[in-house]
């Protein structure tokens, strides 16, 4: 089990340090110095020469440029470490302050939706397998298959437009009031979120639960097809047991395993919803800054987002050694 | 309760019917079964797969779903702790139900591998039964659970509690489950095929365990299989099963002796024993067991029955031949005394498969000169006069095991660790082993499908041996075009979705033997010769059933009309009527055509049935060499003795007096030192542990070899002496069967 974890946990840092070096390559990539280009840009701005000078001055220090790539990379991976995640020259600003606030909400987010649809769907999953071919089987078989074709784009814009239309409501779009907006974090302001923020999850979460639905439901028959079920019944056990005892756990691995895959899914699909529902995520700001051409911004995210990936991965490798013997064994 | 069957009785199924809706329409799966098991008694339900046997014993604990399955008719009583039950009656009522399953009736199944949960210890799954059933404390349920692990036989049982399915081997988690299943003590056992799965030495204790468990914990078994010769050896009545139907109930003597109806005959007779002369024909039952849909008006077996009659279009009477013997079909129904003492030798018999019969006269084989394996033992290699088909010399396969992120290697698989084998033209050579000793890799470096680590091939296309060692794939390919070869299984070698024409004729094209219209006649003629239809060509394999596949992957193999055969297990996954008549086939072509064959199989009265010479192998290493008769009476190894101990034998009452075997085989990844096979040998001695006996001819007999230390000394035992012990009933029985003419 050690060296299980020991593995995995390498496995993560040399994941971590490939994405780190290619995003470091793309940075490097454009012709013409980086220092060029911003001094050029600051000059358009009239920013004070003086300024100008120190702010060149400091970035070549920062990051080594002119020294060896080694050296470069190094020292670039180094203040990514440290949270400085280079400047957007879109913005204008350093890139940290840009991510910030959308950074975490975007976290939350995404654990949020896949908390909703592990609720949703593993119960939702495990009944039609055990009920197959009932009425409750084929409802949500069709509804799985609705929520996983319809793009979740297509279902935000149907929000907006009922939510309008019928509610009257102008607030539908993002995620928070507008007296909120730009408020502090208050008590009065998450509690603000929390009424919009389950729409979001459902939009977001939509199309993963109709997957994850369908896989339960299609792992708990393999699963309740196996030998070893019918040894569990034929202890005397309840049904309640076979299906949580024995089929359960055995079943739900590859949703597990799924886990750490889903992250960039649901960002992904986030960044779609964010942009038809206006939210302050990470997505949209990915999206602008490469389409800005921004790559201090767009590879600073994607290092981030890599980075949020890999953690989860590696938490659900954890999960799964905990639960499955086999692999506790295999190292 | 006053239709309760007598106390006596532990089970009593009276006329069950079970049918399955399904949109193809309504299928009786159990047709009016009726069987009873007393206390204390084994009985065994034999019959081929879909005849029903799986549903009839799953029903009687409600193991089968209900839809899509009708329970039409019938009564199911199980002795249970509050008195004779009947079950069918309990399906709605889970909870009565459940309170039988574990208690009064366990169940054991086919496939150990896969009916151990694999994500818990084996302690608390065990526990988890006793605490359903009983008002105990953790602790003595644990207690308990390591004792009844202690019964079964597995080695230091407190350490098995914390184990994982993964980590036991085939035969230890059959124990397992054995326990599992009689840790309540339950007074009735269902084995559904209980050792299929398992090689025929772990096959061979786990028939002696549930011998053994009967006696101590008092029970009864109703084990269903489609071997006859495990209900030979472990029953005490059979009942054969066709079709949903029960076509015979007796005494296993009885049974085995006389038996009545024409297909238990048929089984019997198609069965390749250790007794009968090898490379013949077997009788062998025409056609297939048909799907359900399909199943003949009046009696079921009437359209594959050599002595069906217009009276056969009636459902046949149940027929009591005598007290305990009794049949479902016609031919006794008008007989004024059926149960005269010469029956058996006035009961009709099944002819031989329809057309190959004709087309072929049973094979007379020439002896052939024997030829001695070139060994390291300093014999000289025969002369290379074009007589060898095949030579392999100090072959060996070595795997490498890779750990870890960087895949470093922590150790070796010698699945093949220096074998030497001859073939000469026309010759079986038999190759027969365990799971694990390498026969398939021997038969994949043959045809060169995996690269040798070490040796030298040789190979005889239609002169002289050539070297194939090291040759390129694509003189290969010329020379492969020489070598046939059929596996296993039919479905997963053949390509799902290639035709029946393209399947069979791709290798001529390959070869560019044949193209456009010359492919379809020589498949046609290919397809003839196998025993099918030219005109299914256009087929799918999934349209065939799976003996129809075997000879649709033999017409393949056979395509480019090759001189060797290489045929891996060709017949292990097929049912025993469908497996004679593809034995009968490869027998047949052999002899038309010519083949030299290597012939891999797992059970050694198969081999035997159709080689010219044997090799054992054990661990990667031949450990016997010779004739194929000389080695299953005279067997010079010991393992060779426990093969032949281990085959169930269809001789009621015959009970094998040898050792078997102990414990699991090794893991070939870390074989043992000195004899590999010290660990499990009656007859190891101290030196067995420390030098590796080399194969070397016995004294005396230049053509059979051992690797052995004691060969020249020990007495083993095979199995004609023992045929010779019993009463000759079998052996007659089925040379009276072809003897006499059908009415
Ligand atoms: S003789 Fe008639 S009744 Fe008897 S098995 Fe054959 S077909 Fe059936
Ligand atoms: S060498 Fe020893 S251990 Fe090996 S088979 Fe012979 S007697 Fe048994």
């Amino acid at each position: 089990m050690k060296t299980y974890i020991l593995q995995r946990f390498i496995q993560m840092i040399i994941v971590m340090l490939v994405v780190m070096l290619v995003s470091f390559i793309i940075v490097e990539l454009p012709p013409g110095d980086f220092l060029t280009t911003l001094r050029e840009q600051l000059t358009e701005q009239n920013v004070d020469p003086k300024v100008i000078d120190s702010t060149v001055e400091m970035y070549r220090a920062r990051y080594g440029l002119g020294e060896n790539w080694v050296i470069r990379f190094g020292k670039w991976a180094w203040s990514l470490m440290k949270g400085d995640m280079g400047y957007s020259m879109q913005h204008n600003r350093p890139a940290s302050e840009l991510m910030g606030e959308r950074l975490s909400l975007t976290m939350w987010i995404s654990i949020a939706t896949l908390v909703f649809m592990f609720i949703v769907a593993v119960p939702i999953g495990m009944l039609s397998a055990i009920r197959q071919y009932s009425a409750w089987d084929h409802s949500f078989t069709f509804l799985a298959l609705l929520g996983v074709s319809v793009p979740s784009f297509i279902t935000a814009l149907v929000f907006l437009l009922l939510s309008v239309t019928l509610l009257g409501a102008t607030t539908v779009a993002g995620l928070f009031s507008p007296e909120y907006v730009t408020a502090e974090w208050s008590w009065a302001k998450f509690v603000d979120m929390l009424k919009h923020v389950w729409i979001i999850l459902f939009i977001v979460g939509l199309g993963d639960t109709a997957g994850t639905i369908r896989v339960m439901r299609a792992r708990m028959l393999d699963t309740l097809g196996e030998p070893y079920i019918d040894t569990a019944r034929m202890k005397g056990l309840s049904s309640a047991k076979v299906y949580f005892r024995h089929a359960l756990r055995v079943a739900i691995n590859p949703i597990i395993s799924s886990i750490g895959m889903r992250f960039p899914q649901i960002i992904s699909g986030s960044t779609i919803v964010a942009i038809v529902l206006t939210l302050p995520l990470i997505g949209p700001l990915l999206l602008d800054s490469l389409l800005g051409e921004d790559v201090y911004l767009a590879c600073s995210i994607l290092v981030v987002l890599t980075l949020a990936l890999v953690i989860g991965n590696f938490l659900a490798d954890l999960a799964l050694a905990w639960l499955d013997p086999r692999i506790r064994f295999e190292s | 309760m006053n239709n309760a069957p007598d106390s006596d009785k532990v089970l009593d199924i009276r006329n069950l019917e079970v049918s399955f809706r399904s949109i193809a329409g309504t299928t009786r799966a159990v047709n009016g079964v009726s069987l009873d098991v007393r206390s204390g008694e084994i009985v065994g339900l034999v019959g081929e797969s879909g005849c029903g046997k799986s549903v009839t014993i799953r029903s009687i604990v409600g193991l089968v779903p209900s839809p899509p399955a009708r329970f039409e008719n019938g009564e199911i009583w199980l002795r249970t702790r509050r008195g004779m039950t009947e079950t069918v009656s309990l399906f709605k009522d889970t909870k009565a139900l459940r309170q039988i399953r574990g208690r009064d009736v366990s169940m054991i199944f086919q496939e150990p591998m896969r009916s151990v949960h694999p994500m818990m210890t084996i302690g608390k799954q065990i526990t988890e039964g006793i605490l359903e059933h009983e008002v105990v404390d953790p602790a003595e349920a644990y207690e308990r659970t390591i004792e009844m692990l202690d019964l079964v036989g597995l080695p230091n049982p407190a350490g098995q509690m914390n184990r994982y399915a993964h980590e036991l081997s085939g035969g230890m988690r059959q124990r397992a489950l054995i326990a599992l299943a009689l840790v309540c003590h339950p007074q009735l056992l269902l084995a559904d095929e209980p050792t299929t799965a398992l090689d025929v030495t772990i096959q061979a204790q786990i028939l002696e365990l549930i011998r053994d468990l009967r006696e101590r914990m008092s029970m009864s078994v109703l084990l269903i299989t489609h071997n006859m010769g495990v209900v030979a050896n472990l029953a005490d009545r059979i009942s054969v099963m066709y079709l949903g139907k029960i076509v015979e109930t007796g005494t296993v003597e009885e049974i085995f002796k006389e038996p009545a109806h024409p297909y238990t005959q048929g089984l019997l007779a198609s069965m390749p024993s250790l007794f009968s002369q090898p490379k013949t024909h077997l009788q062998s039952l025409r056609g297939v067991v048909p799907e359900l849909s399909m199943v003949p008006k009046g009696c079921v077996f009437a359209d594959r029955c050599p002595h069906v009659m217009p009276k056969c279009d009636e459902t046949p009477p149940v027929v009591e031949l005598r007290a305990d013997h009794s049949t479902a079909c016609w031919l006794y129904a008008d007989v004024e005394e059926p149960h005269g003492p010469d029956a058996a030798t006035t009961l009709p018999a099944p002819s031989d498969d329809g057309a190959q019969a004709e087309s072929v006269p049973s094979v007379d084989v020439i002896q052939l000169t024997r030829s001695e394996p070139v060994s390291d033992t300093g014999e000289a290699p025969p002369v290379d006069d074009g007589s060898v088909q095949l030579q392999i010399e100090n072959v060996a396969l070595h795997y490498p095991i890779l750990r870890g992120l960087l895949r470093r290697q922590v150790g070796t698989v010698r699945a093949v660790d220096g074998v030497d084998l001859t073939i000469r033209r026309g010759e079986t050579l038999g190759l027969v082993g365990e799971s694990g000793c390498g026969k398939t890799s021997v038969g994949r470096l043959v045809t060169r499908l995996v690269e040798p680590s070490a040796g030298r091939l040789r190979f005889g296309a239609d002169g002289q041996l050539e070297e194939i060692t090291h040759i390129s794939q694509k003189e290969m390919k010329r020379v492969r075009r020489s070598m046939g070869m059929v596996f296993q299984d039919p479905l997963s070698s053949l390509n799902a979705r290639m035709n029946v024409r393209n399947i069979v004729g791709e290798p001529l094209m390959l070869h560019e033997i044949a193209r456009g219209k010359a492919v379809d006649e020589r498949v046609g003629e290919l397809l003839e010769m196998v025993g099918l239809r030219a005109a299914h060509q256009s087929r799918f394999p999934h349209a065939f059933s799976g003996g129809q596949r075997q000879r649709i992957a033999i017409a393949r193999a056979l395509a480019t009309e090759p001189s060797f055969l290489v045929a891996d297990e060709p017949v292990s996954a097929l049912d025993v009527s469908v497996q004679a008549q593809i034995l009968n086939l490869l027998l047949t072509l052999q002899e038309q055509l010519s083949l030299s064959m290597l012939f891999i199989a797992h059970d050694i009265a198969v081999v035997r049935h159709v080689s010219d010479r044997i090799a054992v192998m054990y661990l990667g290493k031949i450990v016997e060499l010779g004739n194929a008769l000389e080695i299953c009476v005279r067997p010079i190894h010991p393992y060779t003795e426990a093969l032949l101990a281990s085959i169930p034998l269809p001789m009621p009452g015959l009970e094998t007096v040898r050792e078997l075997p102990k414990g699991d085989l090794p893991d070939p990844a870390n074989p043992p030192t000195g004899c590999r096979f010290h660990t499990r040998c009656p007859y190891s001695q101290p030196i067995c542990a420390e030098e590796e006996p080399v194969l070397r001819p016995l004294s005396g007999a230049a053509d059979h070899f051992g690797a052995c230390h004691f060969q020249d000394e020990l007495d083993l035992q095979g199995v004609e002496e023992i045929g010779d012990l019993s009463p000759p009933a079998v052996v007659n029985a089925g040379e009276n069967m072809s003897n006499t003419q059908a009415t």
